[in-house]
């Protein structure tokens, strides 16, 4: 024990002194955090839109009134051949068009006559389809309860904005457990590096002279990487909660139980990688093959239901998809993949299955 | 003196018919030594004859693939561990560990004998006490090897085996590793070391053991190394000029005439007589032979004899 603790201080020591790695393995995922929490929640996802009132009455500065207060614009008022400039150079998203004769319309009406409805007029850009679509879902429900309360109807019906899991899980709190999940991903599999590191330059013999066991040996490389993962897991949950706002959900102790299995699992894969890879650019070669699929391939930068169906039965077959997975369901309730159950077997298949690959193929020296 | 008739059990170190191959090279091809308590034995020979993957065998490191091995009494492969406690080895290794400090990297591999190791005496044994808190990585060759060779002592080790231990040093920083091993001998350890450098072995090792291809070729005290085959000198002189080899076999006293590379050696049981006949000849002739140079026989020449060629190459 007291050879264990001592090899594990020892690594550290080397680990916090090596700048390179230090940034890479800590500086890296928090960059990238911020860099796609900025992205992700950048400007509140707030609409440009232009205001054009040809009617200037009562009525459409009522609706004026009611866009600016409840709906994610920012109205620019202008006339209509100002406002299409406007959109045409990409300073407004899109155009709503009150036209003249609005007010008499409901004038009318209110004096009990049946006049032709007037129609305000949204325009979008059809080549930016979420924009689009949802400018055209505030116009039709702001113009709803508009009509509504003009005609004197109580509502009977209305819609209560709610979320269940989520489907509706904003951009940032979908990220920050994927990138935890690629960070630990990552630490893994680069354990490969320094092992045949220290095999090429016959370390692990010089060791092998001692009467150190190997387990002391292995047991010491897996604990450094668990303590780099806490660290990384913290600073990542920090910086998503305190920066981010992302709310964390669940239960911490299913949190750490998967940031561990996972952090053993993809050790264990850096190990099988290191049973191959004699040199150290071989290692970093096979490094890069295992990593770009699985970052790319594992639902971590994209839900797995944009990828085509071939695609996504390769992710099925990925280990990152489940610990991303996993860390989703339970850091921010995302829509599960699969059940937590089968997310902790098909981890631990793989930590088993590549625990029993390096121990026959890992060669010491 | 070969250690006939001495009990093997008495051997701190005994090797016995050992081989080894890797694929089609057979590095070890039936290798036998025993080394007794206190000795210096050396393992000479090229690169590739084999010397370091016999010694890691010994060390514990590679399995033989047949014969039998025993240190400090115990078979290597029954009792691996118990015997890498009680021995301390130097690899040609690179910087370990180069991000820790020369005395952190001390007391991590006490650790592992699970003993405080004497570090301040390390440190000053090995030169290497201004050092103690610089980051190996920083140190120059000579004291990456000198601090090889201190991680060798930790456990205050019984036997300290030692491959190569003054490859790629400069004579002085070789002289003060000479000065150790030395020590360590005069502290009753036994020491086993492999070298390529003739000089080494002569000052160092008690007995010898020239290798090649993974066999040894003869084994001994360096006297008896030259003694076995050479009781006489050599006269040497520079090779242009010199008279014709019928002429200089038939000089008085000499046995063989051997043409080296630019030079001329005349092997003789009596150096004044054949000097003596060499001068009148090239008298006569109004020369004189260039560089005249009288050796001894030296383990170069008990290797050239032994292989047919010599060990620099």
């Amino acid at each position: 024990m007291q050879r264990l603790l001592a090899l594990t201080i020892a690594n550290l020591k080397s680990f916090t002194r090596d700048r390179a790695a230090l940034f890479w393995t800590l500086a890296f995922p928090v960059v990238f955090v911020i860099l796609f929490g900025t992205i992700f929640s950048g400007g509140g996802a707030a609409y440009e839109l232009g205001w054009v009132d040809q009617d200037s009455s009562p009525t459409s500065a009522a609706l004026r009134e009611a866009f600016a207060a409840n709906a994610p614009v920012e109205l620019t008022d202008g006339t209509w051949e100002e406002s299409k400039a406007r959109m045409l150079s990409g300073d407004v998203d899109g155009i709503l068009l009150i036209p003249k004769g609005l007010q008499a319309v409901i004038d009318a009406a209110q004096a009990g006559q049946h006049p032709d409805p007037v129609s305000v007029t949204i325009v979008t850009d059809p080549s930016r389809s979420n924009t689009a679509l949802a400018l055209q879902q505030i116009a039709t429900g702001l113009v709803m309860a508009a009509n509504l309360r003009l005609s004197g109807a109580s509502p009977l019906l209305t819609v209560a904005p709610d979320s269940l899991q989520t489907n509706q899980l904003n951009s940032v709190s979908y990220f920050v457990p994927s990138i935890l999940a690629m960070a630990l991903m990552q630490l893994g599999i680069f354990a490969s590096i320094p092992l045949v590191q220290q095999r090429e330059k016959l370390i692990l013999k010089r060791l092998n002279a001692t009467p150190l066991p190997r387990w002391v040996l292995v047991g010491s490389n897996v604990l450094v990487r668990l303590v780099i993962a806490a660290v990384q897991t913290a600073l990542i949950l920090g910086i998503g909660v305190a920066l981010l706002h992302v709310e964390i959900l669940g239960d911490p102790l299913f949190i750490v139980g998967f940031v561990v299995l996972g952090a053993l699992t993809f050790t264990s894969i850096g190990y099988v990688i290191a049973s191959f890879a004699r040199t150290e650019e071989a290692a970093n070669g096979l490094t890069s093959v295992v990593q770009f699929p699985l970052m790319f391939l594992s639902g971590i930068f994209f839900p797995l239901e944009v990828l085509p169906s071939w695609l996504k039965s390769v992710a099925t077959f990925m280990p990152l998809t489940y610990l991303g997975d996993a860390l989703r369901q339970t850091m921010v309730g995302g829509t599960p993949f699969v059940p937590l159950p089968v997310d902790f077997a098909v981890l631990a298949g793989w930590l088993v299955v590549t625990l029993a690959i390096s121990a026959r193929f890992f060669r010491w020296q | 003196m070969e250690m006939v008739g001495r009990a093997r059990e008495d051997a701190v170190i005994a090797v016995e018919d050992v081989r080894k191959a890797y694929g089609d090279v057979q590095a070890v091809d039936g290798v036998s030594f025993q080394v007794a308590k206190g000795e210096i034995f050396g393992l000479l020979g090229p690169n590739g004859a084999g010397k370091t993957t016999t010694m890691e065998m010994i060390e514990g490191l590679h399995a033989p693939d047949s014969g039998e091995i025993r240190v400090l009494g115990m078979d290597v492969r029954r009792s691996a561990t118990a015997i890498k406690s009680r021995v301390g080895v130097q690899l040609q290794t690179a910087a370990l560990y180069p991000q820790l400090t020369v005395t952190e990297l001390i007391e991590l591999f006490g650790s592992f004998f699970g003993r405080r190791p004497a570090t301040e005496r390390l440190l000053q044994d090995l030169e290497l006490t201004e050092k103690r808190d610089a980051r190996t990585k920083t140190l120059s060759g000579g004291q990456q090897q000198r601090l090889s060779v201190a991680l060798a002592l930790v456990n205050d080790p019984e036997v300290v085996f030692l491959d190569e231990p003054t490859t790629g040093l400069d004579p002085a920083a070789r002289q003060g590793l000479w000065a150790v091993i030395r020590r360590m001998q005069s502290e009753d350890r036994t020491i086993l070391m492999t070298t390529h450098y003739m000089e080494e072995a002569e000052a160092l090792c008690d007995r010898l053991a020239i290798m090649d291809h993974g066999k040894i070729l003869d084994s001994g005290t360096v006297d008896d190394l030259i003694g076995r085959r050479f009781r006489e000198r050599g006269v040497h002189f520079r090779r242009a000029g010199a008279p014709d080899k019928d002429k200089l076999e038939a000089l008085p006293a000499v046995s063989r005439v051997v043409y080296e590379e630019d030079e001329v050696v005349l092997y003789t049981g009596d150096v004044p007589a054949t000097i003596g006949g060499l001068l009148e000849l090239t008298g006569r002739a109004r020369t004189e032979p260039a560089d005249l140079m009288v050796r001894r026989a030296s383990l170069e020449d008990v290797f050239l004899d032994l292989t047919g060629r010599a060990l620099r190459d």
